[in-house]
């Protein structure tokens, strides 16, 4: 069974719910807590920076440029940071744990599977927990009174896109690693990620080149586009941070799936 | 020439063997300790990289960075500039964060995946000394991480004390990764399964670093959170970490106070340790 879109044929049979189904399976199996509780990170971030640095640093400069509550100010940088964390930890070591150790990639493209139905299915897993973690957290942000404005709904699929970035694109990366050494330097990715892409405070502070640097990142650009959905103010550079996960989504997704192939179908 | 040769094997290049039993006995936390060490040397990019990237990172991005809004808004914390106040805090979390790591997949795998304890066990090497020698090489680890974030720290003048009483926040530090370190080793040599570690690192590690006055004091939170501080070993290390820095004054019988519950929790953490280590390996 092709796809119906010839070039697509040899890459998938069409198949991605195989993969789905068995890694809901393999959900079911293990141990629950541990994937629903995930959404609690960004609350606790939330909780401490909000409540206690709120204390120190009172009003900040929102989308808008009017002032906002600092909790508010971190809260969508938060929801895209933990989309970005949960993206990438499915798409790294579980994705290098599949492909290195356990060999599962190269059985399932043992049978009609094409690389492109494993790559998909792998990254619609991501992208389920992903969208657990967005409610759960725009769940709180609305219990404590931070949602102002019914654009924050979109923070759902926005958190989605990011994820879908962060997982197509991870997934990519993690197919040219072959240690447990090298994973660690995908930390050192995200780390200063998250500590300069105007999450904790506006990049403004900087020199402009530094700026520049940042805004190259994509971080930057899914905490850009929470922020601007989380009070419904949108611009011009709204389509920019749209277009930037969409491109990273299908650079990722190419690459991931032509590494897939080189690797297995020779 | 009155000192005797000891004993050669047949190879004439190593010790004999009851030689060697010998010295395994007196020195194994050393020996172990070595093994240990030896082998982070395959991780020994990424690690260098970390103990010099992490403290630059966060000193830059929470020191200089969330330090110009705090300006903007109350000016400074506890009388000092935001960078000197979080810096000796960054020191003592980002060492336990680390060690966090450091404790957990590797000790679970010495008994489990690469069962790299036993063989030491096999030889003279007593289990109690494969425990202590583990925990020895992570804390000599954390002591150089520590040594790396003193010197950024003067790098960016974030230690007004000078360097004499600031370099107190090294050791300060290490201890401070000894009472969570020791602990969560003794927990990790009883597990059999990893999930546990992901439970721990969401639930203990996370809310630890969160709520333990890193970022602003524990004052600066509503009443009912601050017990998360008082059990916290970041807390303490970070309340004697801020006087060695800055100057803070903590006070002699709190800093007693801090010091014993430290030591406590890393003396009892160890004697767990040694006691699992020991009915694990021999049974």
């Amino acid at each position: 069974m092709g796809t119906g879109i010839p070039l697509l044929a040899s890459l998938s049979s069409g198949n991605v719910r195989a993969v789905v189904e068995r890694n809901a399976r393999v959900i079911r199996n293990q141990n629950w807590i541990l994937l629903v509780s995930g959404f609690v990170e960004p609350v606790l971030y939330l909780l401490a920076m909000g409540l206690g640095m709120g204390a120190l640093v009172g009003a900040v400069e929102g989308p808008r440029g009017a002032p906002i509550e600092y909790a508010a100010y971190i809260a969508p940088a938060l929801l895209a940071t933990s989309a970005m964390n949960g993206a990438i930890y499915d798409s790294t070591w579980n994705v290098f744990f599949k492909l290195r150790l356990s060999k599962l990639y190269q059985a399932m493209l043992q049978t009609s599977l094409g690389p492109l139905d494993v790559a998909l299915g792998e990254i619609l897993m991501a992208l389920f927990r992903g969208l657990l973690y967005a409610l759960g957290f725009l769940g709180v942000l609305t219990v404590l009174g931070l949602v102002t404005s019914w654009w924050a709904v979109l923070m759902v699929p926005a958190a989605l896109l990011v994820a879908f970035g962060f997982a197509a694109f991870g997934m990519a990366v993690t197919s040219y690693l072959t240690t447990f050494q090298q994973m660690d330097l995908i930390n050192f990715a995200l780390l200063p990620m998250f500590l300069f892409s105007a999450t904790l405070y506006p990049i403004e502070i900087y020199p402009e080149w530094i700026q520049w640097l940042i805004m190259a990142m994509p971080l930057w650009h899914g905490v850009e586009l929470m922020r601007q959905l989380s009070v419904g103010h949108f611009d011009a550079s709204t389509w920019v941070h749209v277009l930037y996960f969409v491109g990273m989504t299908v650079l990722g997704l190419a690459l991931t799936t032509l590494r897939l192939r080189r690797l297995f179908l020779r | 020439m009155s000192e005797v040769e000891p004993a050669l094997a047949p190879s004439g290049r190593a010790p004999d063997h009851a030689e060697m039993a010998v010295r395994a006995r007196r020195s194994g936390v050393w020996f172990y300790a070595e093994t240990v060490l030896r082998g982070m040397r395959a991780f020994a990019l990424p690690i260098a990289l970390y103990a010099v990237a992490q403290p630059l990172l966060y000193m830059i991005a929470l020191g200089v960075g969330l330090g110009a809004l705090v300006d903007r808004g109350v000016g400074s914390v506890a009388g000092v500039d935001y960078l000197v106040f979080v810096a000796p805090a960054l020191l003592v979390s980002t060492v336990v964060m680390s060690v966090s790591a450091e404790m957990t997949f590797p000790v679970m795998s010495g008994f489990k995946w690469n069962r790299l304890y036993y063989g030491p066990v096999a030889s003279p090497l007593e289990p109690s000394q494969v425990a202590l020698g583990h925990f020895t090489a992570v804390m000599l680890r954390f002591l150089a991480q520590g040594f790396v974030f003193w010197l950024v720290m003067l790098a960016f003048g974030a230690a007004p004390a000078g360097w004499a009483q600031s370099f107190l926040v090294v050791p300060i530090g290490m201890l401070a990764a000894a009472g969570f370190g020791a602990p969560l080793q003794a927990y990790a040599a009883t597990l059999d399964d990893g999930f546990q570690f992901s439970l721990i690192q969401r639930f203990v590690v996370m809310p630890m670093f969160l709520f333990s006055g890193t970022f602003f004091p524990l004052s600066a939170m509503p009443g009912y959170l601050h017990w998360i501080g008082w059990i916290s070993p970041v807390w303490h290390g970070t309340e004697l970490a801020r006087w060695a820095s800055y100057g803070a004054s903590v006070g002699l019988p709190m800093a007693a106070v801090h010091l014993l519950f430290l030591l406590t929790l890393a003396a009892l953490g160890l004697r767990w340790s040694v006691r699992t280590y020991t009915r694990r390996l021999r049974s």
